[in-house]
């Protein structure tokens, strides 16, 4: 109490304090910044090539399959990133690849969040009937083999028209991965749902007159919001994982290049010395879930009043 | 100082006499794994309207079950109100939808809890916390109620508000945390008050300052109190009636004061023989025999004969348990030995 006297000019009336003051805080954080920096530059580019391809742009990444020199041809001033056994640029295809990997592992992602998320809390918090329901389901999911049951949904799924829409090779995908993947977000979001609601805060909480939806959204969830943005960031990197096995087993998306593709192509090439595909679709990979991962792990110490810089 | 600039309801001016929340009868029982403890037998009480009533007892004979019986906050999956009326206001909160409910929590009933470190939602701000309260009970935008809300921080003994709004409760000592947490229970102003052990955490310097500020609050806004605490000393000074429980059953009430000049109950006279007064004179403190029986293997008969110097040898205190009754204008006791007791049979 030794600052009272200090006079602090008050914020004016505040909504949305939380996200508020933990945006401030993240703010203050340089390395954070950098990496929120290539997380964007990624997404953008992700962005741009996918409106390039809408509206038949002719620029680099949507040229990737046109053949700009040898096959093999190693890194060299012409082609950056040496080109690949058609002749086609890898930088070209990096820069495209983005755009497949990130779009399958974000919708993937959110697929899982949306569906996982909501279920385990709602398991959590009302257990019971509903809770085993929900938690026989996930049992029964995660008994079966992960490679196996994506292959089987992908393989239902490809081709398949929902909403009008055919489904293409990547909607195909991030469906697939995010239909079997929001398990392991649930229980996590169960456990820690389970461990919160009988603290007393809660119990504070109900006792001046909360419901018990905004017990949940808003004394519960952001309590427990943590998780979910650490399992974002570590997931995103298997999401861009499991992308590949898709792709490996031709079930994702088969004509267009993708992160997970050129690794796959490259693992033949590397006894021959050529490096480079498999070099720029690693570092790609790399440098995006370095950063999301570091940005992931600033954002969840921001959101954390008691880790608070001062 | 208003406590409250938006006074929202009528605050009747009370002649003391008006019963305000009347609990009769109540009994609650948890499922545990052994069988089912009952927790709450038969409690009844009535706290009239601006005063304090104190609920008295040791560790684990049911205080604390009773207070959240009566905002009906036993969870569900661990225990139920198996019976009795909990009339607040002249409606039983038993028949209420949850709904309905809600409305009489924080707005009608104001809880507070022994540990104030962890009763506020670690994410919030403590100003966001009160406003959140505020919000829910009133038509109020976010700017009103964060007025509102650095005003009772002021009201309940915060220095500088403004700025001790914007802090997080880790950032606060336990004293201020359960003064932030006495304003979330009385910004909406509560007709009644529970206060579930709201000292037990606190060294003893700040609960008599947070004692001073319920007291205050209660003379402002003509608010009751449930005063839930095992201290006899916080019984004797800040209450005006007092129940003592034990083991699970209230087996004295009276006036404060006549409790504790002339306690009827062998319990209630135990327990004043080992507190330790002023002018004490240096002989050992005597204590009650024995210890609490555990739940679900109360003693038959009266609950307190095997620790009672005239109960061990009596077969009538061996075999029935005595009920409540009223043996003096404002004072019941539940002791087949106690004055005057057989003649109210």
């Amino acid at each position: 109490m030794s600052e009272q006297g200090r006079i602090v000019e008050a914020r004016p009336g505040k909504g949305a304090g939380l996200w508020l003051d933990a945006v401030r805080r993240l703010c203050k954080r340089k390395l954070a910044m950098v990496c929120l920096g290539v997380v964007m530059v990624y997404f953008l580019l992700a962005g741009f090539v996918y409106l390039a391809e809408m509206f038949d742009w002719r620029v680099g990444p949507t040229r990737w399959g046109e053949e700009v020199g040898q096959s093999y041809a190693p890194p060299s001033s012409k082609n950056i990133l040496g080109t690949d056994i058609f002749g086609q640029s890898v930088l070209r295809k990096t820069l495209y690849g983005a755009r497949i990997s990130i779009s399958v592992a974000l919708f993937a992602s959110l697929i899982s969040i949306a569906i996982g998320v909501p279920l385990g809390a709602i398991g959590g918090y009302f257990r019971g009937f509903v809770d085993e329901v929900i938690v026989w389901i996930y049992s029964t999911l995660s008994s079966i083999p992960y490679v196996l049951l994506i292959l089987a949904f992908a393989v239902v799924l490809r081709d398949k028209t929902v909403l009008g829409h055919r489904l293409t090779g990547i909607a195909a995908a991030y469906l697939a991965i995010g239909l079997t993947s929001w398990v392991g977000i649930c229980r996590l979001i169960r456990g820690e749902v389970i461990k919160h609601k009988d603290r007393e805060y809660i119990l504070a909480a109900v006792s001046y007159g909360c419901s018990r939806r905004r017990i949940i959204l808003r004394h519960l969830m952001p309590n427990v919001f943590h998780i979910v943005i650490i399992d974002f960031s570590l997931r995103f990197v298997a999401f861009v994982h499991a992308e590949v096995i898709l792709s490996f087993l031709g079930l994702g998306e088969p004509n267009r290049p993708s992160w997970g593709a050129m690794i796959n192509d490259a693992r033949m090439e590397l006894s021959r010395g050529v490096w480079w595909q498999m070099a720029a679709a690693t570092a790609a990979v790399f440098l995006f879930c370095l950063a999301l991962n570091i940005f992931g792990d600033a954002l969840r110490d921001s959101l954390d009043p008691k880790l608070r810089i001062q | 100082m208003d406590l409250i600039a938006n006074n929202k309801r009528d605050v009747k001016k009370s002649d003391g006499n008006e019963t305000l929340l009347s609990v009769r009868n109540l009994s609650t029982d948890f499922f545990a794994e052994e069988g089912i403890v009952r927790a709450v037998q038969d409690v009844g009480f009535s706290i009239r309207r601006g005063r304090t009533l104190a609920l008295v007892g040791e560790s684990g004979c049911g205080k604390t079950a009773t207070a959240l019986s009566i905002v009906r906050l036993v969870p569900a999956a661990q225990g139920k109100i198996v019976g009795g009326q909990i009339v607040f206001e002249g409606r039983n909160l038993l028949d209420l939808s949850e709904r309905q409910m809600r409305e009489i929590r924080g707005n009608g009933i104001g809880m507070i809890f022994q540990e104030p470190m962890s009763s506020l939602n670690p994410v919030y701000t403590v100003g966001d916390q009160i406003a959140e309260a505020i919000r829910l009970h009133q038509e109020k935008g976010c700017k009103e109620a964060w007025a509102d809300a650095v005003e009772m921080l002021r009201a309940v003994g915060i220095a500088d508000p403004q700025r001790r709004a914007r802090e997080y409760p880790h950032q606060m000592s336990g004293g201020m945390c359960q003064r932030v947490m006495i304003a979330v229970a009385v910004s909406c102003e509560p007709a009644l008050l529970i206060a579930d052990e709201p000292t037990t955490a606190l060294d003893v310097t700040t609960q008599g300052k947070i004692l001073d500020l319920l007291d205050r609050l209660q003379k402002q806004s003509e608010m009751s109190i449930l005063l839930i605490t095992h201290d006899l000393g916080v019984v004797a000074q800040r209450a005006d009636e007092a129940a003592v429980m034990y083991a699970s059953r209230i087996v004295e009430t009276a006036d404060s004061r006549r409790l504790f000049v002339e306690p009827l109950h062998p319990y209630t006279q135990g327990l004043w023989e080992s507190l330790l007064r002023l002018g004490f004179s240096g002989r050992r403190l005597r204590v009650i025999p024995g210890s609490v029986p555990a739940p679900l293997q109360f003693p038959a008969g009266c609950k307190f004969h095997p620790r009672c110097s005239k109960g061990r040898s009596d077969n009538r205190c061996r075999s029935v348990e005595p009920e409540l009754r009223e043996v003096e204008a404002g004072r019941c006791v539940a002791c087949w030995h106690a004055r005057g007791y057989e003649d109210k049979a």
